[in-house]
This record gives structure tokens, sequence and C-alpha cells, in this order.
């Protein structure tokens, strides 16, 4: 990066110079520029994150004053408690199921959507539509679907046999309502996987199916060949996105399943451990938890997965 | 310095400015003043009628902003300005399970330093729910308590002609609805919520015992137990189809009184009183209008008694004008207002949902009027037995203790795990609670 | 797959479409019936007796207003308020840092941007109860102005990337030109790049407006009554109200969703490419 400022100051002679101008001093308009933006950052994110950074590692609770250092305390203590365990196997398999799933649709997607057809771009707004919406309104929709007494999943299977009669979906089978509340948060994740995965195709060269074409390669094969290891940067992108939606969990099983532990999710437990417990240090601690194990599990998708394509 | 860049500079040094002004901003120290002041009045319900309002201001000069939130958020918000230490509001909701945790957090004033309430105690019968040792938390504005309805135009197209008094005779007439034709006629809110303890503790009532005692020690643990026995009935009662399967994700209030209204239960066994007056009889809002009654809970050898779930009223430390606040209460728990509230002198003065008044007083003189539905019925459920859920005062550790209930009588609900291995985590829970207490 | 099969992809489009409209749809569907209706088994998948009665209720339109529409109309008016004011005041602070990150080299400038970068990583809830207690010290909670100034905090720092990436991408001839002319580097801002970076302004702004409608719990636990609560969050409330009808919840879900699906169909371009130019690093 060049400074353009100081580059251009000296080639303006058609404008009478400020006598400070000519003097060495140091460029304020950048500071200027950047000033509301850091009077934010700071103030709003940086030091409300420092200060849960730094209490996680103190026992800061309304019903247990005053506020000491406990170190690990927190961690440890949160770690045997059975509810924020089985909060763990949850969010766990949320990960899992929600990266595995909006990448493997958003592939999919991407693939139907590779060529240009007529119409292209209305279907791509038809697609983008869960994303746009907020998550709780999501959370309301689907629980009319998903409705044990007249939803319209229940309907459907009664009206075709599958099921003998009206069933609860949710509740019942804790991985069954894992995948269903997940499905939720899929159907809101995956536009963005699929226009990330859809950017990388569109710069994939033709010369190079030609070229598998011609050593024998079928639909398939093409596919395997050239589309999934070229790809690879925008699927590695819309894992991380996902990857950071479903850690973070926490609209779609609290609208649809309330308290119940079979989908509590980590950050429902942030919730209740701070507001409910009101124990604010743990919350702190699961919450910064939750932040680090993000970062470390986005930095390991990346090596996984993302290679740096030359064409 | 060109123009453009000394408008930023303006903009930015008038933010910073901002900034620091607002930082300087000292707390808020509370006030005695109670003429001309207006207080914020934050609690789940709906405000008295514009009148009744204006006739409080009148005689004290106070004003009232009225904010009305859902009852969750409300608790949230109670306890984020607590711990922020911030006004949030000069009298707002006590509820009677946070009242342990209250009296330890320090975050009410004691209300008897403003209010005299020896003197109406034997006026309110919920008051004991609001007291630990000397202190007085908060004060019940209204009378609710657990209730058992039934729907008797179903129970009689059942054949069932007299009033159940045993659990025993209410779980077989309960067969007979569902051999009737009504599939499912037992309400249960299986949802991992609030209510499904309170209808836990309910339950654990009707069959004779409490879930602590007053050294807060599990009583809920061996299979003779009350508490056991109640999870047990109501565990089995989904299992064997007489609760609607749905109903593991209803909660209680909204989710089960609707299917009450929709007449596709038939008896609700913990549900609140006031429900009959405010939602089944009436025809906008209930199919079932006329139908539903109020019965003498069901207990083991004869009826049981009910548990109290009285809503308080309080004044938070962080209260601008807690004298105000307290001039506020006084008005608000009077029986000639309770009353009013209740639709005495019709609705321009009424809570519309108001349960029922906290005033025995207040009960009585609407019953006189022909104003109170069941009026004898419900004077007699709330002098015959109706207590508080635990016989000391609430444990400080209240709501992770109810969370640790609900979620295990969901998950023995749903099937994942036995009623043996769902006590056995509850008591595990208040294990670690006493030890940390 | 250049030249996939045909029928093959009629299917996998149909069932894109499938895949994105049934959840709406049904929820549309449920708002047109009466309560009677919705609660019929089999469900019906279209309306028997169409009635706009749950929206009108809603709304208050030719009815009496109680005390649920009024606080629905002014949910509708906060969360425009809330959002609008917050997307403009967004945008123009990014413009002018992702101007001065992308073309001027400062001390602190790296590490600043950097630092924004960062913050985008959070997951929103670790500064949900710091942030409460600032906005208390600064006695904003419960104000427009502090539920707008947590949005411009959460939203900042995907605004100025996208807008970083935008204004890099341009030729910095005719900014070098703009400036032999005599222009003040603000006005080469003002006159050559905005212009220049339009899509990407507008992408930022559409983006940032949709992530504002979108909030919940932010809103939640910063405004404590109807004077700021968002549509989203009254929504939420009504849930656990006494018998609101699903039909009539439904209604409010979908006119919580009206707005961002409008938009969302109608400057689909514009989201694709700020989302693609957020996102590629």
């Amino acid at each position: 990066m060049t400074n353009l400022a100081s580059s251009t100051r000296t080639s303006t002679p058609t404008r009478p110079t400020s006598s400070r101008r000519r003097r060495r001093h140091v460029d304020l308009l950048p500071y200027w520029l950047v000033l509301p933006l850091a009077v934010v950052i700071v103030g709003l994110a940086i030091v409300p994150a420092a200060f849960t950074a730094v209490e996680a590692f103190f026992r800061v609770s309304a019903l247990d004053p005053p506020t000491r250092f406990l170190g690990f305390g927190n961690f440890r203590a949160l770690l045997d408690t059975p509810e924020v365990r089985t909060a763990l196997g949850n969010t766990a398999l949320y990960v899992v199921i929600g990266v595995a799933l909006s990448t493997i649709l958003g592939i999919i997607m991407a693939l139907i959507l590779q060529a240009p057809f007529r119409g292209r771009s209305l279907v791509i707004a038809v697609l983008i539509l869960p994303w746009a919406l907020p998550g709780v309104v999501e959370g309301l929709v689907w629980s009319g679907i998903y409705d044990a007494n007249n939803g319209l999943l229940n309907s459907v299977l009664t009206s075709l046999h599958i099921t003998g009669g009206y069933s609860v979906f949710l509740g019942p089978h804790r991985l069954l309502t894992i995948a269903l509340i997940e499905l939720v948060q899929v159907w809101q994740i995956t536009p963005l996987s699929v226009l990330l995965i859809l950017a990388v195709l569109q710069i994939i060269p033709g010369e190079l199916y030609e070229a598998a074409r011609l050593d024998g390669c079928g639909w398939w094969g093409q596919i395997r060949r050239v589309t999934l290891p070229l790809a690879r940067p925008g699927i590695a992108i819309a894992m991380v996105q996902a990857l950071v939606a479903t850690l973070n969990v926490f609209d779609q099983p609290y609208v649809l399943n309330g308290a119940a532990t079979t989908g509590s999710s980590l950050m429902m437990q942030t919730y209740f451990v701070s507001f409910q417990n009101l124990d604010f240090g743990a919350g702190y601690a699961l919450s910064l938890f939750i932040t680090v194990a993000t970062m470390l599990l986005s930095l390991g998708i990346v090596r996984l997965v993302y290679r740096r394509v030359e064409f | 310095m060109t123009r453009p860049v000394r408008r930023i500079a303006a903009v930015g040094t008038a933010l910073l400015l901002t900034v620091a002004v607002l930082v300087g901003c000292a707390r808020v120290t509370p006030s005695n003043q109670t003429k001309g002041v207006t207080i914020t009045v934050a609690l789940a319900g709906p405000p008295p009628g514009k009148a009744a309002l204006a006739n409080f201001t009148r005689q004290t000069g106070v004003k009232v902003r009225w904010v009305q939130l859902d009852w969750d958020s409300l608790q949230t918000k109670i306890s984020a300005a607590a711990t922020s230490k911030t006004f949030f509001a000069d009298a707002t909701d006590v509820d009677w399970s946070r009242v342990g945790e209250f009296n330890v957090t320090g975050w009410f004033y004691p209300m008897n330093n403003y209010v005299d309430t020896k003197s109406f105690a034997h006026d309110m019968p919920q008051l004991s729910s609001f007291v630990v040792g000397k202190k007085v938390i908060g004060i019940p504005y209204d009378t609710s308590f657990l209730v058992t309805t039934v729907n008797k135009k179903l129970f009689k197209k059942a054949g069932i002609s007299t009033t159940p008094t045993t659990i025993a005779e209410y779980t077989a007439d309960l067969r007979k609805v569902k051999a009737s034709g009504v599939a499912h006629p037992l309400n249960i809110p299986f949802s991992a919520a609030e209510g499904l303890s309170t209808y836990w503790y309910e339950v654990t009532n009707a069959f004779g015992g409490q879930v602590l005692n007053k050294d807060y020690q599990p009583q809920f643990t061996t299979p003779d137990s009350p508490g056991y026995q109640a999870m047990k009935w109501m565990v089995d009662a989904l299992k064997q189809g007489l609760v609607p399967p749905g109903n593991i994700d209803v909660t209680d209030g909204e989710g089960e009184q609707t299917l009450m209204a929709k007449g596709l239960v038939a008896s609700t066994f913990g549900d609140y009183s006031g429900t009959v007056g405010t939602l089944y009889d009436d025809p906008s809002a209930s199919s079932v209008p006329k139908q539903v009654t109020y019965i003498r809970t069901p207990g083991v050898k004869a009826p049981a008694g009910n548990v109290n779930n009285p809503d308080g009223i309080g004044i938070p430390r962080t209260a601008k004008y807690p004298k105000a606040a307290a001039e506020f209460i006084k008005w608000f728990i009077a029986p000639e207002n309770q009353a009013n509230f209740a639709g005495l002198h019709g609705p321009s003065q009424a809570i519309s949902g108001f349960a029922f008044p906290a005033r025995l007083t207040a009960l009585k003189k609407l019953d006189e009027n022909g104003k109170l539905p069941q009026g004898k019925q419900v004077i007699d459920l709330l002098t015959k037995g109706s207590h508080p859920a635990f016989p000391g005062a609430q444990p400080p550790w209240y709501s992770q203790f109810s969370n640790s209930v609900y979620t295990n009588i969901h998950s023995a609900a749903v099937g994942q795990e036995s009623v043996d291995q769902a006590v056995g985590a509850i008591a595990e829970t208040v294990k670690r609670l006493r030890g940390e207490a | 797959m250049r030249r996939g099969n045909p029928v093959a992809r009629w299917v996998g489009i149909g069932f894109i479409l499938l895949w994105s409209l049934i959840p709406i749809y049904w929820a549309v569907n449920t708002s047109l019936q009466r309560d009677v209706d919705a609660g019929a088994r089999p469900a019906n998948y279209v309306p028997p007796h169409p009635t706009l009665h749950n929206y009108a209720s809603l709304l208050g339109i030719g009815g009496v207003a109680s005390d649920l529409t009024s606080q629905i109309r002014r949910s509708i008016l906060n969360i425009f308020v809330e959002c609008g004011a917050a997307t403009i005041l967004t945008v123009a602070v990014a413009v002018l840092a992702a101007y001065a990150f992308a073309r001027m080299t400062f001390r602190f400038g790296r590490v600043l941007f950097y630092a924004v970068l960062v913050t985008m990583a959070f997951p929103a809830y670790t500064t949900l109860i710091p942030l409460y207690r600032i906005m208390t010290d600064l006695g904003l909670v419960n104000t427009y102005a502090g539920i707008v100034l947590v949005y411009i905090s959460g939203f900042l720092p995907l605004a100025t990337w996208i807008l970083y990436n935008y204004f890099s991408s341009l030729p910095r001839s005719l900014e070098e030109a703009g400036l032999c002319d005599g222009a003040s580097r603000l006005q080469v801002l003002w006159r050559i790049v905005l212009p220049l970076a339009r899509p990407g302004v507008i992408s930022t702004t559409i983006i940032t407006f949709l992530a504002a409608w979108a909030q919940f719990l932010f809103p939640l636990v910063l405004s404590s009554d109807s004077s700021t609560q968002p549509l989203t969050v009254v929504i939420t409330s009504l849930q656990a109200r006494h018998t609101i009808p699903v039909t009539l919840l439904d209604a409010a879900g979908v006119l919580a969703i009206a707005v961002p699906a409008l938009i969302a169909l109608a400057l689909n371009r514009y989201i694709v490419s700020g989302l693609l130019t957020g996102s590629v690093k």
C-alpha cells in the first residue's frame, strides 16, 4: 500500500499550498476518518469482550458475592454440571449435522445452478430467501410444520400412509429432535454456502472439463476430478460460516423445544447460567469457551479443506 | 484543515464529548419525593383501568407509567437490572418462587419498612409465601393457586355424575372419558418450563406431601413418597394415552389452556385459578363457555388442598422513587381497589385477566354482588388448605432446582430416562445446591 | 457439469424452489385461515375460506384498536426506525473508515483494521452482559439510541470489510487524476470513489439492514417495554401470552418476514455480490 496522500501532495501546483502544508507533519485525515469506527468498536466490542475474557476466571455471582479470582474454577464447575455436559454433546451433534448437511446441499445446489439458464437469477433470489429472514420467526414458521396436532409433516406422512397416525417429532428421540431442529438452521445457512461454492464454480475454466471428458470421464468423473478439487476454497469458507452458525445455535432450539435438555445448546446454557442461575462468571466462561472453540475449529477446517487454486 | 475535514473533526469531537458526558452521568440516587413524580410499574399483566389510575394520581400526586412484559423476560430484566445496579422500575414483580433468592441477593427493599403488613395478614391468605424470617420481600397483589378444572359436559357425556374426590376415582373417570370419545382427556404441560415444576408440586401435594422439607432435603426419592408417586402418575398418564402425546411440547398457560378452551381435553389437574372467569367462560376465546368448573383437587383418600401460586409486587433497590412506589403498592393492594380490579364496578376500573383479589374481604364482596364465577367454591378452595409449595421459605437456588425438576420430568415423559433416574438426578442437583449454599 | 441432463436439472431447480418456499408458504397459508380451519386433520393445504381477518385484527384495521394492535403497530415503527438508523449510520461510518484503510497508511491503522476483523469472530453472546452494563452506565437502555449503537457495533466490522474490498478493487488512476485536478481527498471520496463503488455501498446497506431486522436477543435485553421493542421481540412475547391462536401468530410472523423477503427478491443481485465480497478473502 503506497501512501496516496503523500505521493500526490507535491503534485498539486494549481493550488496555493498553505504554510502548514509545507511543514512535515503527521497526516491527521486518516485518524479523523477512522475515529467514529474506533470509538464504537473499542467501546462496544473490544472492551466488553475483554470483560468477558477476564471475568471468565472470576467468581461473579449475584447469589455468592463478592467477586473473587477463581482461576479455572468456573470451567471445572461447568464440566461437572450434567446439563452443560448434555448441551455440549447436543452442540457437537448440531455442528456435525449442520456443517455436513449444509455443505452437501450447498454443493448439490451450486452444481444445479452452475450452468446459466433462463430465470437463474430468479431461482437465486428465491434461494436466498431463508437466509434473509429472522431466525426467531423461522423457528415459529417451522413449528407449524413439526406440530404434533396439525402440522404439515404429520399431515403429509399420515395421508401417504407412511406413518400410522399423528406423532410427536420433537422430544422423544434425542437424535431425531436434534436433526429436525438443525434442519431449520440448515435451511437458514445453506443459501450462503450455495453462493460461496457457486462463486468458485463460476471461475473454473471450461477447458478443464473438456480435458476431463477427453480422458474419458463421465459426468460423475468430471465432478470428482475437476469440480470438487477446484471448489475447495469455496467449500472451506462455506463450512466455516456453517460452523460459526451451528456452534452458536440458540433461536431454533429455544423456540422449537424450549428449555428441554433433549435439544439444549451451549448458547442456551450460557443464557440460563447467566440470567437464571445469576452466575455471570460461569456465563462468561462458557461464552469464552465457545469463542475459542469457534476459532480453533475454523482454523482446523481451513487447514484441512482450503487449498489455494491457481488456474 | 480543509472544510470537510473540519466538519468531520467537529462531529468526532462531539461524539467523544457525548460519550464522556454520558459516562459521567452518575447513577440515580433514590429520592423520597412522592408528589409530582412519575413512577414506572413493570408487571407481567395489563394495567388497571384508566379511571382507577386517575383516582390514584388524584389522591397522591404520583403518576404511573405502566410497563407490561411477558413473565419470562420480566424475570430476566429484574436480574439484569439488579446485577448491573441500574434503574428499571420503581415497583415490579416478585414471584413467590424467587423470594428466597431475593432474600439472599437483597435486590428488593423489605416491604415491612413501608407497609404495616401485620395489620392485614389475616385478610391476605397468601402473604406468607413472601415472608422470609422477619422480612417481607413482596406483597401479593392477587390470589392465585393451582386448582383442578373439569369440563362438566364431557364428564357427563361419559356417564360420570359424581365429582371425583380421590386420585384413583379421578383417574378411573378419565379412562371413562377417554372411552367415551375424548381421545386424550387429561391436560399436563410437559414442555420443559416452570409450569411443569409447579404442576408436579400440585400433584405431589394431592398425593399428600411436599417435594422438599424445611431443611430443603429431597422428599421424593423413595417409590412410596408422594413426590415419586406424583411423577409416576404424570408420566404414566402420558404413556397410557390419557394425555395428548403432543403435550410434551405444550407449555403451561397459553398452550394447555388453549386445549381446554377448545374442548380437546376434559380436565387440567393443576390449572390456574381464575381461568374459568377470564378464559373458559369468554365466548370470544373459548368454544366451551359455561362447561368448565373448578373442583376440589382429588387427594389420596379425600380432597386435598392446593398449592399457592401468587403474584407479588415489590420495590427493587434500584428504584428512583421507592416512597412513591410504596404509596402505589398500598393503593394497589387495598381491598376496595382489589375488588375493583376484579370488575366490581365494571370494566373501566378492572384489570383484564385479573386472577382473584388478594384480599378475602374483596373476594367476599365480589361474591355478594354476584361478580365472582363459582364464588362459593373459590372462597372454599382458598380457605380450605391452599398453602405454599414449600414448608419453609423458598430456597435461594430455587431457579436452578426448578430447572432440574422440569428438564428431568420432561426427559422421563419422553422416555429418555425412567422415573427412578429422574428423581435421582433431581436429588443429585439438590445435593449440589445445598452443598454450595 | 457443462452439459447435464436437462430433466435432472429441472428436477434440481424444482427441489431448490420447494426447499426455500414450502415453510414460507405454510406460514402464509395458516395465516390466511380461520382459527377453526387451522386445526383440521389432515391440514388444509390451501385456505378453505381465505380471510385477511388475522392481519386486520393484528393491525387494528376496521376494528377496535386493542392493546395488542397498538403494540404491534408501535413495534413495526420501532423496527423500521432502529434498522433504518442503524443502517445509515453503519454505512456512513464504514465508508469513511474503509476508505482510510484501503487508501492511506497511518500508524496503528493495520492494528485497528485487524482488531475490527477479529471482533467479527466473537459470538454475539460473548458481549451481551458487559454490553448491557455499558448501556446502563450510559443511560441508554430502552432507548432507540442504545439499540442503534449496539447494532452499529455489531455490523460495522462486516460493513467495513465489504467496503474495504470494494475500494481496494477500484483502480487508483481515477483518484490520482482527481487529486491532480486539485480536489481534496474527501472530495475524491465523495465524487469519484463512492459513485464507482456504488454497488458495494448498496450491498453493504442491504446486508446491514437485513442483519438488523433479524436481531432478537439484543433488543430483547436492551428494550424494556413496547416503546422500543422491535416486531421480532413482540412476536416471541406473543407466544407466551394466553390463547393467541396459531393463525394470528403466523400472521404476525408473515408480517415480520415480508420486508426482508421483498428485499431479498428484489435486490438479490446486490446481496449476492456483497456476501461474496464479504466472505472471500
